[in-house]
């Protein structure tokens, strides 16, 4: 039998196998993200001191099994890991909920994760301090992305250089450079572009750069900055995710 | 697995291939436990055999959901709603036909039901369009005699919380009091997981949201 690993992990989506099994996926710390199952945990409290449900943060223990099946998760402990309630806010489920997935989209299995795991601790705690506004989802989005080699640059113009604030506007968004294009530059840019107003580049340039417990306090860029990385995070993800039609019913944020 | 590929890797006759075939759609039954159960029943004795078709048949022409709450009902109306002696100025909404039956066991409840079937799981995609919510408002709007409250008894799961959550929001303009199970449901936080005592005090311990 495989030896027994350890990581903190936060769970990112279970589904229930059989009677009282669930399946589990979390992104742990030190193995990225894994899958796996834990046998009785929908009625064990002694091996799952924690229960195994979305935004759970755990002291995972687990046996890796042979020829890639999911590996076994032994135990979840609390072992005075911090935890997040945001139950007790439908906003704040919804924007918690989009977070775990976009982890889950863009985070390749089993890759070297620490910076996702670190990142998606921050952004929980700063989702139940602050609530969930656009000024977070923004920031966690630009932040992630980078952690996950996707960085984007709203600072200047992907193809000259320039800065965005001295150059002619109106700037463009192109989804397959991953930054803007200043007005002269935007005809060689190609054309899936999202114009942007010059204050909602400004906007996501200081949140893609703050400590994301301060991007609360400052202005979230507009319909057409949220919209430019929603179409970039689609492309990046392959796919529109599932729980973004939920954040912008609940959370009345506009739908890009 | 295609069925020719398990007929092929089986040697299974082809009418025994179609029956594990069936077998595996049940879940949680894959292709060794389906030929296990399909083996068993080729050797128990014919009426046995014709006693569980019959049964599996009937199960499903007679068994459909309540027109008023859902549940599970053998014709238009459950046996709960058809009850007399059922208030019927109080609802307990629940998330699925298990969890009705685990509060039923327990004696606590004494009203009348909505069965959601399922609970908003963002991450699922199930929506508040996927679940009986707008029938849930309706009987509500529609309700001659009035409903005073609303017991909102879905699972203490992230999933469950954010229904009642939803759920609250939902029956404020409508001016029913809704109120929501009180904490300490066991381990998964699932009702039907849980004792009759447990539901019980849980029931009793509600408070309004
Ligand atoms: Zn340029
Ligand atoms: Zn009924």
């Amino acid at each position: 039998m495989a030896a027994e690993e350890h990581s903190p992990a936060i769970v990112l989506r279970t589904r229930d196998y059989l009677e009282s099994d669930r399946i589990v996926t979390l992104i742990t710390r030190d193995f990225g993200r894994l899958s796996g199952i834990a046998r009785g945990a929908k009625v064990s409290r002694r091996r799952f001191e924690r229960r195994l449900e979305p935004f759970s943060h755990v002291m995972l223990r687990f046996r890796r099994r042979p020829h890639g099946e999911l590996m076994f998760i032994v135990r979840a402990e609390a072992e005075g890991l911090e935890s997040f309630l945001l139950e007790h806010d439908l906003a704040r489920i919804a924007m918690g909920s989009y977070a775990l997935e976009l982890c889950e989209a863009l985070t390749p299995e089993a890759d070297d994760a620490s910076d996702v795991y670190t990142l998606l601790v921050e952004a929980l705690r700063t989702l139940e301090r602050a609530g969930a506004g656009a000024a977070l989802r923004q920031a966690f989005e630009m932040h992630l992305l980078a952690a996950c080699g996707l960085a984007l640059d709203f600072a200047r113009c992907r193809l000259c250089g320039a800065p965005a604030a001295l150059t002619a506007h109106p700037l463009a968004f192109v989804t397959e450079r991953g930054g803007i294009a200043c007005a002269r530059c935007r005809p060689a840019a190609g054309d899936a572009a999202v114009l942007l107003p010059g204050s909602d580049a400004a906007a996501l340039a200081a949140l893609s750069c703050a400590q994301l417990a301060q991007a609360p306090s400052l202005a979230a860029a507009g319909r057409a900055g949220a919209h430019a990385l929603s179409r970039f995070i689609a492309a990046s993800a392959g796919r529109r995710l599932r729980s973004v039609e939920f954040l912008e019913r609940v959370a009345g944020q506009t739908a890009p | 697995m295609a069925e020719n590929q398990i007929k092929r890797a089986s040697g299974l006759p082809a009418a025994m291939t179609g029956l594990v075939q069936e077998l595996m759609h049940l879940p949680g039954v894959g292709e060794k436990t389906a030929a296990r159960l399909a083996f068993h029943l080729l050797n128990r004795p014919r009426e046995e055999v014709i006693a569980l078709a019959e049964a599996l048949l009937e199960m499903k022409e007679r068994v459909g959901l309540c027109g008023q709450c859902f549940a599970l009902a053998e014709g238009a109306v459950c046996r709960v709603c058809d009850d007399p002696a059922r208030e019927r100025d109080i609802i307990c909404v629940v998330e699925g036909p298990a969890d009705l039956m685990a509060l039923e066991r327990a004696r606590a409840f004494n009203g009348l039901y909505h069965v959601l079937h399922g609970a908003l799981a963002p991450l699922d995609g199930v929506g508040p369009d996927d679940l009986r919510i707008a029938e849930l408002l309706n009987r509500l709007r529609s309700q001659s005699s009035p409903v005073r409250e609303v017991i909102i008894a879905t699972n203490a799961t992230v999933e469950g919380e954010a229904t009642a959550l939803y759920l609250a929001r939902a029956l404020k303009p409508l001016g029913v009091k809704a109120t929501r199970l009180a904490r300490g449901l066991p381990a998964g936080g699932d009702l039907e997981y849980s004792d009759s005592a447990t539901l019980t005090s849980a029931l009793g311990g509600r408070r309004e949201i």
